[in-house]
């Protein structure tokens, strides 16, 4: 018997088997969001573990049944910026005089109105593209478009407005989907737009 | 009801009528409109394309088997200790 145990028995101080039934079907999800926070595998490891360490050690300021992946994605979220962001030296606030691309639909709609060019990019090429926007857009475009976390979710673990959370994810899927384009065109996926016309 | 947005409405909530953001009811105007706009269909159909790329690239990635051994130790020997 643990010696908590008895001290307290109103309150279990073991997580145990609830912990494992609530917390452990979000690691897939945790170590994804850490992958795309981090870049970096190893780190990414080291942020999901720290995590899932906290949240054993918080488990009783969870409410059971309610949003476990929100909120140990708030507390892998928290940890990050606290623990991790720092080390890597990665700017932290967003440019908001970055140059904003145009709707990307109106430029291809003549040679992929579909956007089938999207799905013929390799997966690691997405996820370079990814990685390599602003912080800020990106953890919003992770969480919604990657993990299909609610608008409102999203708002709660960042502690910002629905409305920031909006703005970002727009500019998030205009940077993303240009990028994704050049590389297309570049890589021949799908044929440049002619430069004049009409 | 729901039949009176122009394509610049619907253009604005695309994306969350996309992500199942919106209300039954603007869902609805939004619909309604996309049915009967081809422009607008289109493009939808385009954003469609990539969110559902975002969704399925990301699924194909999980947790590795050792770091959840490792993990499911750290949890382990932490509950031992109490």
């Amino acid at each position: 018997m643990q010696p908590g145990y008895i001290l307290s028995m109103a309150e279990p101080t073991t997580a145990g088997p609830q912990f494992d039934a609530e917390a452990l079907p979000h690691l897939d999800a945790l170590y994804r969001v850490a992958l795309r926070l981090t870049s970096d595998p190893s780190q990414a490891e080291d942020l999901v573990q720290d995590t899932m360490l906290k949240a054993y050690r918080a488990w009783r300021q969870y409410r059971p049944g309610t949003n476990a992946r929100g909120w140990l994605l708030t507390i892998l979220r928290n940890t990050f910026i606290n623990d991790y962001r720092r080390r890597k030296l990665e700017p932290v606030a967003t440019d908001i005089e970055a140059v904003e691309p145009h709707a990307l639909y109106r430029h291809v709609e003549e040679v992929d109105p579909e956007g089938a060019f999207f799905s013929q990019i390799v997966d690691d090429k997405v996820l370079e593209a990814v990685d390599a926007l602003p912080p800020d857009f990106r953890e919003v475009l992770v969480l919604s478009d990657m993990e299909g976390m609610s608008y409102g979710e999203i708002a709660e673990a960042l502690h910002i407005p629905v409305g920031t959370v909006k703005s970002r994810l727009f500019r998030a899927r205009r940077q993303l989907q240009t990028a994704l384009y050049q590389y297309a065109v570049e890589t021949g996926i799908i044929p440049a737009r002619e430069t004049h016309h009409g | 009801m729901g039949d009176s947005i122009n394509c610049r409405e619907a253009h604005a909530r695309l994306h969350d009528y996309l992500k199942q953001e919106l209300t039954p009811e603007l869902a609805e105007e939004v619909r309604a409109h996309l049915e009967k706009c081809r422009p607008c269909f289109k493009e939808a159909r385009f954003e469609q394309s990539f969110l559902v790329m975002l969704a399925t690239t990301s699924r194909k990635t999980s947790c590795p088997g050792k770091l959840r051994e490792k993990i499911l130790t750290a949890l382990r020997a932490e509950m031992e200790r109490g």
